[in-house]
């Protein structure tokens, strides 16, 4: 991993997470992963929504984007589609993805673009001082509603490809998904859906709470990830006994979306020389079909 | 076949076809277009639906001519109205030498609903459809026959027609569709409108080369021969075939037209595609834009690219889906929260849409800022004959970009670097050595956020001084009529050719006027100001209800005693004779004041 030797670019930031915030093991699991997956960071496009985790981009060497508040997998599609030789990661809390973003989310199951999607849950909104999130369970803070779970959402559209579970106190397992995650969007699988339970140490603090809940189904022999049907059915049960099931929960095949639409005879958007026959060799075709 | 040489020889002929939604107006429509077109003649329609697919009251409208003309005339030749509703609806737009051909399969057309001493031809084609074919929808293709008579055209280029149209729509519905035709024909005989004794005489002309085309086509094309290569939409009246047309060609030349989930997915996907280095472009109407905004703003402030196509409808809120208004300007010029830059550019023809959409390409990529083609209703889905565009004429000008080699002569690469043009270079993502961000935020040069107040206004100095310096290159104005005339009109969209039309109607009544299209309204350029200065009272025409651009114009500088607004917001179109009509009352009305004015005195 080197970038260029002379041209001086920004300095990534420190975080500006409280002490002992989950984000920071999902900062040092990224990095690691990236590097153990070779991604230069010149190829790098990291964009992240709002919300504490939101910040990550700053913290890393790459082309970071700070996304509107919801809309980080739009852009990220958008990134991937023009240039599908970038590794584009998209990053953002359970409010930015779940709630706000929601719409978003279940689109990119739906239309599989081979970007990894992490999503920084604790449960809460950290950065606006813990109001209640689309994961708090009932009775937090006066919550009346169900915590959802994203995972069970992705399950139940047929075109995902990728959903997985980590939690940032089992760093070991969480490199694991990530390399596994980077591994799929690299070879252009489709979407790598990665949540990772993060506590919030500052507002609401799951740490010990989650530690005795998760369930990690990696090393439970009889479940197999490619199976979406016994992948729905565990997740259910374990959540009706109250537990949290990490691990890799289901990888599929479905064709990706920048396959199914960036046309490989040409280079791809971004990558073609803008220049006065810019329009290229077709562009009079098209107008010969007007002029009837 | 007779030849009458009595006849005049056809040179502006507008004909509506109306009946309910899905009888098949628009198709009567385009089919005469096409055969008038290629008799050498230049073509205009326009288009009345409901937001409905069947249903409601639906009309077409074709205007057929020699020269140039850029909108419906105020006399329509003929309406083939193929209901009551038909009449009702376009009774207004008829006067004592307008024809009308009226299918009475339904009784025959109520006494006091049409003009004194109109000609009417009426004959059941639905009837005949029902009895001869069993299907209603043959109507169209007899009523053609006699229709076609009328207006002087031959019975086989008719035929011609018929066969290019249907043939792509199977072997079948073409015989049925001849067949129908010909059933046409002959009732046109018993009628005693033989072939060659209609109303004109056609004089055939090699047709100069001219592309059919309506604006939103046009727009999608200019954006793509300027090097755009990206675009995302979702399908909205009457802005889809931008999307449409798009997702056609796009492909083709290695681009991506995408159709996302919402407006919201969209704007937020464009600037994804334009962090990458892609010129990119959005196209939407009313209730879409509205949810642009934040996206839009966004763009302004983090410095991503993106050129916004505004096809207005009337609105607010869902308003009339179908309907041409100009009432989204506040929102282009004011919308979106805090301060940010972006240009407006105004075509005022589906041919200007090709070079605007290509310079609004051009323009964003260099200042990095939201650049919008204000169109409307009218401007984005009238068809209209068109010069083919200069392909060799066209700048594509690359913005300040930074490869690898010339990142690596540099010794830092600051995504906002302020720089004496405000302007900073860019580095798009996979080139080495242009690590950076890219930030909503208040940001220094690196993209790290910052709050410092120094910082915040070199930063935002640095973003809206882009406009300034853009100015100078921004589209002109362009100006017609007498120089020295008293009066001056403003009006932007379709507004060009009625008010083209207008003044030279003012002139033959013997009142010289000129006029100005703006075709950039943001920033207002001195052109406008000077025009205004120099003559002595404007019409600022608009569709809108609060004069959305004789304000802006007051608010750059504008002498307010100067400006009349003439406003329409009622969805239908003005006719220049219309126009004609209003600008004469307000001229009564002003002399009126000024003679107040003096005796107060
Ligand atoms: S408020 Fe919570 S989520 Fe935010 S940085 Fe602090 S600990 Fe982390």
């Amino acid at each position: 991993m080197t970038t260029q030797p002379h041209t001086k670019t920004f300095t990534p930031s420190r975080p500006i997470w409280c002490a002992g915030c989950g984000d920071f093991a999902v900062k040092g699991v990224l990095e690691k992963s990236l590097q153990n997956m070779g991604v230069a960071p010149h190829n790098l496009m990291l964009l992240a929504g709002i919300g504490c985790s939101g910040t990550i981009q700053n913290n890393i060497e790459c082309y970071g984007y700070h996304a509107l508040h919801g809309r980080v997998l739009p852009a990220a599609i958008g990134a991937k589609l023009a240039n599908p030789d970038l590794t584009v990661v998209a990053a953002g809390g359970d409010g930015d993805g779940y709630a706000i973003g929601a719409g978003h989310l279940v689109h990119t199951f739906k239309s599989n673009p081979s970007i990894t999607y992490i999503v920084m849950n604790n449960s809460n909104y950290g950065l606006t001082k813990g109001q209640a999130s689309p994961t708090s369970p009932t009775g937090y803070r006066d919550n009346a509603e169900e915590g959802m779970d994203a995972i069970m959402l992705g399950l139940s559209l047929p075109s995902t490809t990728f959903l997985a579970r980590g939690f940032s106190g089992n760093p070991e397992q969480l490199e694991k998904l990530m390399d596994a995650a980077l591994e799929h969007t690299g070879s252009g699988k489709g979407f790598a859906f990665l949540e990772v339970l993060s506590p919030c140490v500052t507002y609401y603090d799951t740490h010990r709470d989650w530690r005795a809940r998760v369930y990690n189904l990696d090393e439970d022999e009889g479940f197999d990830p490619s199976n979406r049907t016994l992948a729905f059915g565990r997740v259910l049960e374990l959540r009706e006994e109250g537990r949290i099931p990490i691990g890799r929960i289901y990888k599929g095949e479905h064709a990706s979306l920048e396959s199914l639409i960036v046309n490989r005879d040409e280079l791809p958007p971004a990558q073609q020389k803008i220049g006065k026959n810019g329009h290229g060799k077709h562009y009079e075709k098209f107008i010969k079909s007007y002029l009837g | 076949m007779s030849s009458n040489n009595n006849q005049p020889v056809l040179e502006d002929v507008s004909v509506i076809v109306a009946g309910q939604g899905g009888d098949g107006s628009l198709t009567v429509i385009t089919m005469l277009a096409e055969l008038f077109r290629h008799s050498g003649l230049n073509v205009y329609t326009e288009r009345d639906v409901l937001s409905r697919i069947r249903g409601g009251h639906a009309a077409a409208t074709m205007r057929a001519f020699t020269g140039e003309k850029y909108c419906i005339g105020s006399n329509i030749t003929l309406l083939l109205a193929l209901d009551q509703e038909a009449v009702e609806k376009n009774a207004w737009q008829l006067d004592s030498k307008s024809i009308v051909v009226y299918d009475d399969s339904g009784g025959p057309v109520p006494p006091d609903l049409l003009p004194e001493g109109i000609r009417l031809y009426a004959a059941p084609f639905n009837r005949i459809a029902m009895r001869t074919m069993r299907r209603e929808l043959y109507k169209n293709s007899i009523a053609f026959g006699v229709v076609g008579r009328l207006l002087g055209l031959e019975d086989e280029s008719i035929r011609e027609t018929f066969t290019k149209r249907f043939q792509r729509m199977g072997q079948v519905i073409l015989e049925y569709n001849l067949e129908a035709l010909g059933l046409g024909l002959h009732l046109a005989d018993e009628m005693g409108i033989h072939e060659g004794e209609g109303l004109y005489r056609i004089e055939h002309a090699t047709p100069e080369e001219r592309l059919l085309i309506i604006g939103n086509e046009s727009v999608a094309f200019g954006f793509m021969a300027a090097g755009g290569r990206f675009f995302t939409g979702y399908p909205i009246t009457p802005s889809s075939e931008v999307l449409e047309t798009l997702q056609k060609w796009l492909p083709r030349c290695g681009g991506v037209a995408r159709q996302t989930e919402d407006e919201l997915a969209a704007i937020n996907m464009a600037i994804g595609a334009s962090l990458t280095g892609t010129r990119t472009m959005v196209a939407t109407s009313g209730p879409g834009f509205s949810l642009m905004q934040e996206g839009i703003g966004h763009s302004g402030s983090a410095e991503v690219p993106m050129v916004i196509v505004d096809c207005q409808r009337s609105g607010p809120s869902t308003g009339m889906p179908t309907k041409p208004e100009q009432s989204d300007l506040n929102l282009m010029v004011f919308g979106g929260h805090g301060d940010f830059p972006r240009i407006v550019l105004t075509p005022g023809h589906p041919e200007d849409c090709f070079y605007l959409a290509a310079q609004a390409t051009n323009l964003a990529d260099k200042y990095q800022c939201p650049v919008y083609i204000a169109m409307d209703q009218a401007i984005s889905q009238n068809i209209a004959t068109v010069k083919p565009f200069d392909l060799d004429g066209l700048a594509v000008e690359t913005g300040k970009r930074l490869e690898k080699e010339d990142l690596e002569k540099l010794d830092a690469y600051k995504r906002y670097e302020l720089t004496e043009d405000n302007i900073s270079p860019f580095a798009a993502p996979g080139t080495p050595g242009g690590m950076s961000l890219v930030t909503g935020n208040e940001h220094d040069e690196w993209g790290l956020v910052s709050t410092d107040p120094e910082n915040r206004i070199r930063m935002m100095n640095k973003r809206m001084d882009k406009i300034e310096l853009a100015r100078n290159e921004l589209p002109r104005a362009r100006h017609f009529g007498d120089p020295d005339g008293e009066i001056g009109f403003i009006g932007t969209g379709m507004l060009f050719g009625v008010i083209l039309e207008a003044i030279e109607i003012l002139d033959n009544d013997g009142l010289k006027a000129q006029y100005l299209q703006p075709r950039t309204i943001w920033p207002v350029l001195e052109d406008i100001l000077e025009f205004i200065d120099k003559c002595s009272r404007v019409y600022v025409v608009e569709l809108n209800a609060q004069a959305q651009l004789a304000h802006l114009l007051i608010h750059q500088g504008a002498d307010s005693g100067k400006l009349l607004n003439i406003l329409r917001y009622d969805g239908i179109p003005f006719r220049p004779g219309e126009l004609v009509k209003r600008v004469f009352e307000e001229e009564s009305r002003f002399m009126d004041n000024q003679k107040r004015e003096a005796k107060a005195q």
